[in-house]
């Protein structure tokens, strides 16, 4: 589903030339779930814009569900994306002058969805706000507002969701259940999930973990065992025909779902060539400086 | 639809209000006085016609040719004749050399007459106004008359062979001033002129040949035109604009003073616009960089903001023209008092000009604003410091002025208030940004040395100087153009009022022999009336130009070189006159044989004079030599005596002379006039006072509409003001919620808002001075025939109005930041 390939992001400033992100390599199966990891700065953020195709690379690549994405134009990003990326961001990034439905709604109603209403309902009532559909996000609170972008998220079926601190803005309560919702969410539609988070329990909940020190693959969380992984897809498997049975699902969902069913597990890449200190480096993500606050990375 | 829905849901959210309500505004002033400025055209022509009482006349001193009236029926063009001359009218012994006028039962062809069976009244219910003149054997006379030959309604008068029955009182005419002569009025049907036998070859009458339009505009055009090139010498072509030059003259400049109004409003509500689309803009780059992270191209995300700019303009507009239509309607309510007449539709132009000037200010000043957003970077959803720069602010400048002037020259269709306009406004932002970003560099620095608020709130201004520097543009520009309209305006209305005061003369008294005079002085001041001067002249009759004698066809061709002309002389120039060629005379030898002559320009140009020419003058079969020595121009809207030839003193005083005055005479005494002529029977009067009084009430109709117009483009200029304050305001209310959370007290937040904005308004008010008064001085000359003059109280008052303004307007907007808990106001950023 994703494969990096040695990819490798500087830029250029007054002082010289800036190495955000130095030769990174993952490999990441469809409906699996990764963790990115590391200290303010390490290169988070950047890593997951190049992932999601938002940004590009300055060497290497990276493909997603087969399609080498570095080697096309914005255009050939744009199109990838809305076919296959959604997003949850850390500020939620709702619109103010939309209603939660309309929110939800939107980008389906710019794909030329006739049903965007009426699956943006569903999905709202998904992460449980059916009573808030007509309400404006400075009506809700922040925990309500991320769900509306969970929701969002989700509507479009994407087969790939990258989340950037998603519960970065919430108390620790709040930020509990959007991580529920989302891996619930991210369970029922087998999404493949990419999130940058500080929380190291949100980490470990994820099957892959990525750390980055100062733009450098520091530690990557070894792929569950096959014998393992195939009971996870075939539970997967199951729990997704029991929640088409059980649900209702609007016309345009049967198609992505064909679209989207992945048919073999991709293997784990080979590590990275040069990590010199793979044990003796220290451990900063194990010390995560404090869970809610804090936009930095 | 997407487009139309997204834009739907801006609106609803609060961020298109300013840009919609600048849109609408501009079409709105654009579209109230275009239709405003229309209808009064077409009112005015017509109103102007009725003063001609007709759509054209030709005056001549021969009778009109009957090949003329046989094309106008072919050409299904009206026409009537009338003919002026003065004779004598008898009641018994009483007699009274009077004015007559005998017109055809179908006069008048435009406007109405105005009768009564009262004589000397006011009262309108005792006035009827008719389409049609006397009947044969009847006449309509002026009231003075009864006193003068001791007659009452329904007497007879005999005129020449015929006797008249008096059955009417005339209270007005509409070519009231087409009497050529000086007594009193008399009406009568052209029928009676032959039986009356006064009318004879050789006899001093004036013919009228006069015409209206039909159903068939065009026809009437052709026929005019023919008219055209029949005419002789003897035959002058009148059209409505001259037929009353002080009512034209009075109701052009009211006219261009609307455009005027209108223009400035255009200008307003573009900078509003410009202002509101950048702030617009600069709040879209997030969901911009969010729709590219769902996958939608650059390309579509150009189209969706373009397909609402679209919906935005033709909604906006039409929003525009319902409310300009409401505006011009309440305009037209006010003025409809001095109109005579139904005001005519204004046809489609006005409709298609608001319009065009919100599709025009969208695409010129709102358009360049948002160009840059299809370019946003997707990745900034992820980095906040990604921005994808704007339009460069030469070329959005560029665009605007671009749409600015192509506005203004449609709208007003005149280069002069155009470049005026954008001159003002050019020079006040150049002068904005030189001499702007030095003060503000010199507040940062002396606000060193002052108290807190004011170090904070100078520094503040510094720090964001680049948006400042936009704001005082903001500022600075909507007060210069407010100033050009209120200075204009007042100019305007002191100028009618200094020329139609109350007591403004509205008699003259003509032909007062010498020893006339003093008893006319007295029988003035009996009355407790003031002239404005007595004007001594002598009568005399050009026979040479440069040694040749006056030909016949000389005196063909003006009647300057057949009659008497009024020769006067003065040390001085005269008040309202102006040197436009030579030099004023200073001492002149009184032994002289050559006489310095100053000549009137437009009489010198009629008759082919120039400086040095010598005219043979001869006064009272006295014969002396005169050199043209300068030309000058009179101003004829002050009512005082003014000479076509004018002379040094000490040169004609032997020559038998008369003199002449003007004064007001109130509408209670009028009767000096028949006391004056009993006893003074030589001595003329020239009545003006009716149509004085119809030239007030215009003016004073036309000064109301002014004032609404003034207060239409005044709430533009604070829409401008409120715009450019809301540019910087979230980085403000930022700003104050962080200093509330760190202790700050509300007088110290409010203390900084206050003295910034303050400040800034100070400042672009003084900046706005400069522009104004350029523009002024070039509109003063060129557009509205005004003196010229500086208006030191600009200077003054500019930046006492800036800094209220803007201070009040700064202050009220950021109260919230004072007022709601910083919290709250954090998140609602």
């Amino acid at each position: 589903m994703i494969e990096v390939s040695n990819i490798s992001k500087q830029v250029s400033t007054t002082e010289g030339t800036l190495n955000i992100l130095h030769e990174i390599n993952l490999s990441l199966a469809s409906g699996e779930s990764l963790a990115i990891v590391g200290p303010s700065g390490s290169g988070k953020s950047t890593l997951l814009g190049i992932l999601a195709g938002l940004d590009l690379p300055t060497a290497g690549s990276v493909s997603l569900n087969g399609e080498d994405i570095t080697a096309m134009d914005e255009e050939g990003r744009a199109t990838v994306r809305a076919g296959h990326v959604g997003f949850v961001f850390q500020s939620f990034h709702l619109l103010p002058g939309l209603t939660a439905l309309e929110n939800v709604a939107l980008p389906l109603e710019l794909q030329g969805d006739k049903d965007a209403l009426k699956t943006a309902a569903y999905y709202l009532k998904r992460v449980g706000l059916e009573h808030r559909t007509t309400h404006y996000p400075r009506q809700l609170s922040g925990g309500e507002q991320q769900r509306v972008a969970v929701a969002r998220a989700f509507a479009c079926r994407p087969t790939i969701l990258f989340a950037d601190e998603p519960t970065g803005n919430l108390d620790t309560g709040t930020g509990e259940k959007i991580n529920d919702l989302l891996f619930d969410l991210n369970k029922e539609e087998g999404t493949t999930l990419v999130l940058v988070t500080h929380e190291h329990n949100l980490a470990a909940r994820c099957g892959q973990r990525l750390v980055l020190a100062a733009g450098r693959q520091v530690d990557q969380t070894a792929p569950k065992k096959k014998a393992v992984v195939k009971k996870t897809v075939a539970k997967r498997a199951a729990v997704k025909k029991a929640s088409v049975k059980k649900t209702v699902i609007p016309k345009a969902k049967v198609k992505a779902k064909t679209r989207a069913k992945p048919k073999t597990v991709a293997k784990a890449k080979a590590k990275p060539k040069a990590t010199p200190k793979p044990k003796a480096a220290p451990k900063p993500t194990a010390a995560p400086k404090s869970k809610a606050q804090g936009s930095k990375r | 639809m997407q487009a139309l829905k997204m834009l739907l849901r801006t609106w609803r959210g609060g961020q298109l209000g300013l840009i919609v309500w600048s849109l609408v505004l501009a079409v709105s002033v654009v579209t109230s006085v275009s239709l405003l400025a229309e209808r009064i055209e077409r009112a005015l022509t017509a109103e102007s016609s009725a003063f001609l009482a007709a759509d054209l006349v030709v005056r001549s001193n021969k009778p009109t040719p009957q090949a003329w009236i046989t094309e106008a029926g072919l050409q299904g063009v009206e026409t009537s004749q009338m003919v002026s001359f003065a004779s004598m009218v008898y009641h018994q012994s009483d007699m009274h050399l009077a004015s007559i006028k005998a017109v055809q039962s179908n006069y008048p062809l435009r406007g109405l007459i105005k009768r009564s069976t009262t004589p000397f009244t006011f009262d309108e219910s005792l006035i009827e106004a008719v389409n049609y003149g006397p009947a044969p054997g009847e006449t309509w006379v002026d009231a003075r008359l009864l006193p003068l030959l001791n007659i009452e309604l329904g007497d007879n008068i005999e005129l020449g062979d015929t006797i008249l029955k008096v059955t009417q009182i005339i209270v007005e005419e509409p070519d009231g001033g087409s009497y050529s002569f000086f007594g009193a009025r008399v009406l009568m049907n052209w029928g009676d002129v032959a039986a009356a036998g006064i009318v004879q070859p050789g006899s001093r009458v004036t013919y009228k040949y006069l015409m209206a339009s039909g159903a068939d505009q065009n026809a009437f055009t052709g026929y005019s035109d023919w008219l055209k090139d029949q005419l002789s010498i003897h035959d002058r072509l009148i059209t409505p604009d001259e037929a009353q030059a002080s009512i034209a003259s009075t109701m052009d400049r009211g006219r261009r003073f609307l455009l005027l109004a209108g223009s400035i409003g255009v200008v307003l509500a573009g900078i509003a616009l410009a202002l509101a689309s950048h702030h617009f803009a600069a709040g879209q780059t997030q969901q911009v960089a969010l729709l590219k992270s769902w996958g939608i191209p650059a390309s579509r995300v150009r189209s969706l903001y373009l397909q609402q700019s679209l919906w935005l303009g033709v909604g906006g507009s039409l929003v525009g023209l319902s409310v300009g239509y409401g505006f011009s309607e309440l305009l037209i309510s006010i003025v409809r008092e001095w109109l005579p007449i139904a005001l005519p539709n204004a046809g489609i132009r006005p409709w298609i000009t608001g319009m065009a000037t919100g599709l025009l200010c969208l695409g010129g000043f709102t358009l360049p604003a948002l160009w840059h957003l299809p370019a946003q970077p997707p990745l900034a959803v992820l980095r906040q410091d990604i921005q994808v720069a704007p339009v460069s602010s030469a070329i959005r400048g560029a665009f605007g002025i671009a749409a600015v002037a192509g506005l203004l020259l449609w709208y007003s269709n005149s280069v002069y208030l155009s470049l005026a306009i954008l001159a003002g406004f050019a020079l006040t932002a150049l002068a904005t940004v030189i001499i702007g970003l030095a003060m503000l560099r010199l507040g940062k620095n002396y606000g060193q040395r002052l108290g807190s608020i004011w170090r904070l709130a100078l520094n503040n201004l510094w720090r964001r100087r680049s948006q400042s520097l936009i704001q005082m543009v903001g500022f600075s520009g909507a007060i210069a153009l407010l100033m050009i309209m209120v200075v204009v305006r007042t100019s305007l209305i002191d100028e009618w009022r200094f020329q139609l005061a109350e007591d403004a003369p509205n008699h003259f008294l003509v032909n007062v022999a010498p020893y006339e005079l003093d008893g006319v002085r007295d029988l003035v001041n009996a009355q407790n009336l003031e002239t404005a001067g007595w004007y001594a002249m002598v009568r005399g009759r050009m026979t040479a130009i440069n040694g040749q004698p006056i030909t016949e066809a000389q005196k063909d061709s003006h009647e300057s070189f057949r009659r008497e002309l009024n020769l006067s002389w003065t040390a001085e120039l005269p008040d309202g006159n102006k040197i436009t060629e030579g030099q004023w005379w200073g001492e002149v030898d009184s032994a002289t044989t050559i006489a310095p002559v100053s000549l009137e320009d437009e009489i010198a140009e009629e008759l082919g004079l120039k400086l040095g020419d010598r005219i043979t003058f001869s006064v009272g079969g006295l014969i002396f030599e005169s050199e043209v020595v300068n030309t000058r121009t009179l101003n004829w809207d002050n009512m005082t005596p003014n000479f076509y030839f004018l002379f040094p003193e000490g040169l004609l005083e032997e020559y038998p002379r008369t003199s002449m005055t003007s004064l007001y005479i109130p509408p209670k005494q009028k009767l000096l006039v028949n006391d004056l002529l009993r006893k003074y029977p030589t001595v003329q009067v020239i009545e003006l006072d009716k149509i004085i009084d119809r030239i007030r009430t215009i003016v004073s109709q036309v000064t109301r509409g002014l004032e609404i117009m003034t207060l239409l483009i005044l709430s533009c200029g604070v829409l401008v003001m409120f715009a450019a304050v809301s540019l910087s305001m979230s980085e403000r209310l930022q700003e104050s919620a962080i200093l509330r959370t760190l202790g700050s007290s509300r007088r110290l937040i409010l203390g900084i808002q206050l003295v910034e904005f303050s400040t800034l308004g100070i400042m672009a008010g003084l900046l706005a001075a400069i522009g104004a008064e350029a523009a002024v001085v070039m509109l003063q000359y060129f557009m509205f025939d005004l003196p010229l003059a500086l208006h030191p109280w600009i200077w003054v008052t500019g930046p006492i109005a800036g800094g209220v303004l803007v201070g009040a307007l700064g202050v009220g907007y950021s109260r919230k930041a004072v007022v709601q808990p910083p919290l709250e106001v954090l998140k609602s950023l």
